[in-house]
């Protein structure tokens, strides 16, 4: 469990620039660091891993304190057994696959070294390419040993830093699953840091959303990101609704796919995907119609039936807040919501067209 | 005189090369990778023998290790030994002439290796030590032997500050330059052409070499 505490102020010429000021509990599982860049993430993983020193704070992990400013604890990076998997993946360029997963092992002889790392790229399904360079390894590759190599020093916690934004979709969809296994395989903690609503939907078991060095929302990453809290986690996570789901049935023919979202279906645009294979479906809010009638035949083919849970007023548009099964951010202009009475409990019907409703992974 | 003057300067170009591969690469890591106040004081300072006239950086060495010199009249009274006119104070002239060369390609070299690798190698439990060995090091290998290639050619060159503190005698402290300068001042044109040659040839060849070392390659 990391338990982390952490304020630090950033000047220029004397003047407070940017002033970081959150604290958050991470029990097991994936936890998510959102937010949008210049938000504070990279100062909160850089103080976990000991290479930012906060003003404040403390930080611990199970029972190792990393760093109290009372008790002037600061223990250095080499002690706090850390993970760390860049975006860039930093693996060292002289050594093959199997050298630098081995690099952080601690095993006594070279052949212990080198059986545990093989072990390590196996687990990631890169064995094969043990005896190869970072630079003659794919970015997808790459970033399969660079887990690898930070697994390596038996970690007791991961840090990722925006991992997969520099891969193709279908290597991060590819990606995003096998680091979900390695977190249920390996047992520690990951802390996740990502700006992308996609990847926090689909890797994270909770999520924190930072704006402007606040922690402004914590939860389930899919309420976190369908239902904020007000205006400022709003603008933190973006216009789109992000749901995570299971692909339940296709009409080839009529060029759909039925998603299971849990609470409720959703006809998309066909995919290709096995049936049962997780997705994750992004709607932008304004592509949604409301309506408090339900309304005959459309051509859209999503007719969603909800209720508003609340409503928060950004300038000349309004987010409501509905829950249709799943909770649904709708965007209506401010002319809409006064002439439909929109208030919170009203009862509403939503319409999406299929075409509206985006495969994000 | 030719083949005293090559033994001669093999041997202190020898000797220079690797106090300069050391030491610069030494001072190169601490201007490179380290923040302290008075960097870019230091680093001006070890650049000093690169622009000051050769026999002016000679004449400090004098005044700094000869016999009644700052440091030389300790060493004198200690050991009865002074440094001036010997093989040794060539290679020391030759090193702290040639050390600016190394110092300015080690900072480069090391500067340009991501200080993130260090830091993965911290993250992994390794020390500043085996990280500067297992990582640092081999990242900016290429860079440091360009720089530990071209230090070399410039000692062998070395001159000026060679004859302000070693002084030019034949089978001593006469290194080939001053052995050119020598025959060619006698007339003894021949030998001053054979030496020339010699000097011209092995240029060549550390140009050709440093430039291999620092060709962007698709492997390291």
């Amino acid at each position: 469990m990391l338990n982390a505490k952490i304020k630090k102020e950033f000047r220029t010429n004397g003047r407070i620039t940017f002033s970081l000021d959150a604290s958050f509990v991470l029990r097991q599982g994936i936890g998510v660091l959102f937010g949008p860049s210049g938000s504070g993430k990279t100062t909160i993983l850089r103080s976990i891993a000991g290479i930012a020193v906060p003003d404040e704070g403390r930080i611990e992990l199970g029972e190792h304190v990393y760093f109290d400013s009372e008790k002037g604890i600061n223990l250095p990076i080499q002690r706090r057994r850390i993970g760390f998997v860049f975006q860039d993946y930093l693996l060292f360029p002289h050594l093959t696959a199997a050298q630098n997963v081995a690099y952080g092992i601690g095993s006594a002889t070279p052949k212990g070294r080198r059986d545990r790392a093989l072990e390590l790229l196996d687990l990631l399904g890169i064995a094969y390419a043990s005896d190869r360079r970072p630079q003659q390894l794919s970015g997808g590759e790459q970033q399969r040993v660079a887990l690898a190599h930070a697994l390596g020093s038996d970690p007791v916690i991961l840090l990722l830093d925006e991992p997969l934004s520099a891969l193709d979709a279908a290597t991060r969809l590819r990606l995003m699953g096998e680091i979900v296994d390695l977190q249920r395989k390996s047992k520690i903690p990951f802390l996740y840091v990502t700006h992308s609503p996609a990847d926090a939907v689909r890797v994270g078991d909770s999520a924190l959303i930072l704006s402007a060095g606040r922690i402004v929302q914590e939860g389930k990453p899919t309420e976190v990101f369908n239902a904020p809290r007000d205006s400022v986690v709003a603008r933190a996570v973006g216009s789109e609704n992000i749901l995570a789901g299971k692909v339940q049935d296709h009409n080839e023919r009529e060029g759909i796919s039925m998603i299971d979202l849990g609470g409720c279906e959703l006809v998309t645009p066909y995919n290709a995907l096995p049936k049962a294979a997780p997705v994750t479906i992004g709607i932008r809010s304004d592509d949604i119609i409301v309506s408090r009638q339900r309304i005959g035949q459309t051509s859209a083919r999503n007719l969603l039936e909800g209720r508003i849970m609340h409503v928060v007023q950004d300038g000349p548009e309004v987010d409501l807040l509905t829950a249709c099964g799943v909770n649904l951010k709708v965007r209506v202009t401010a002319g809409a919501f006064e002439a439909l009475d929109l208030k919170p409990g009203a009862k509403v019907f939503l319409l999406i067209k299929a075409s509206s409703c985006h495969l994000l992974s | 005189m030719i083949w005293p003057a090559f033994k001669l300067s093999l041997l202190v170009v020898s000797f220079a090369t690797v106090l300069i591969s050391v030491m610069g690469t030494g001072l190169g890591f601490v201007l490179a990778k380290r923040q302290f106040r008075a960097k870019e004081l230091c680093d001006a300072l070890l650049t000093l023998p690169m622009v000051l006239p050769p026999t002016v950086t000679g004449y400090y060495l004098i005044l700094l290790l000869g016999r009644h010199g700052l440091l030389g009249r300790y060493l004198y009274a200690l050991t009865g030994w002074t440094l001036a006119f010997t093989w040794e104070a060539a290679v020391v002239a030759a090193s702290v002439m040639a050390l600016p060369i190394m110092v300015k390609s080690a900072r480069a070299a090391l500067e340009s290796v991501d200080a993130r690798y260090e830091m993965v190698s911290f993250s992994l439990g390794k020390g500043e030590l085996e990280t500067f060995f297992r990582v640092t090091l081999p990242l900016a290998f290429r860079g440091l032997m360009a720089g530990i290639v071209l230090s070399f050619a410039r000692a062998l060159g070395e001159f000026g500050a060679t004859l302000m503190l070693a002084g030019n005698i034949p089978g001593k402290t006469q290194t080939m330059p001053l052995a050119i300068f020598e025959a060619f001042m006698s007339g003894e044109d021949r030998q001053a052409q054979s030496l020339a040659l010699i000097l011209t040839f092995t240029s060549i060849v550390t140009i050709y070499f440093t430039n291999i070392l620092t060709r962007p390659s698709k492997s390291a």
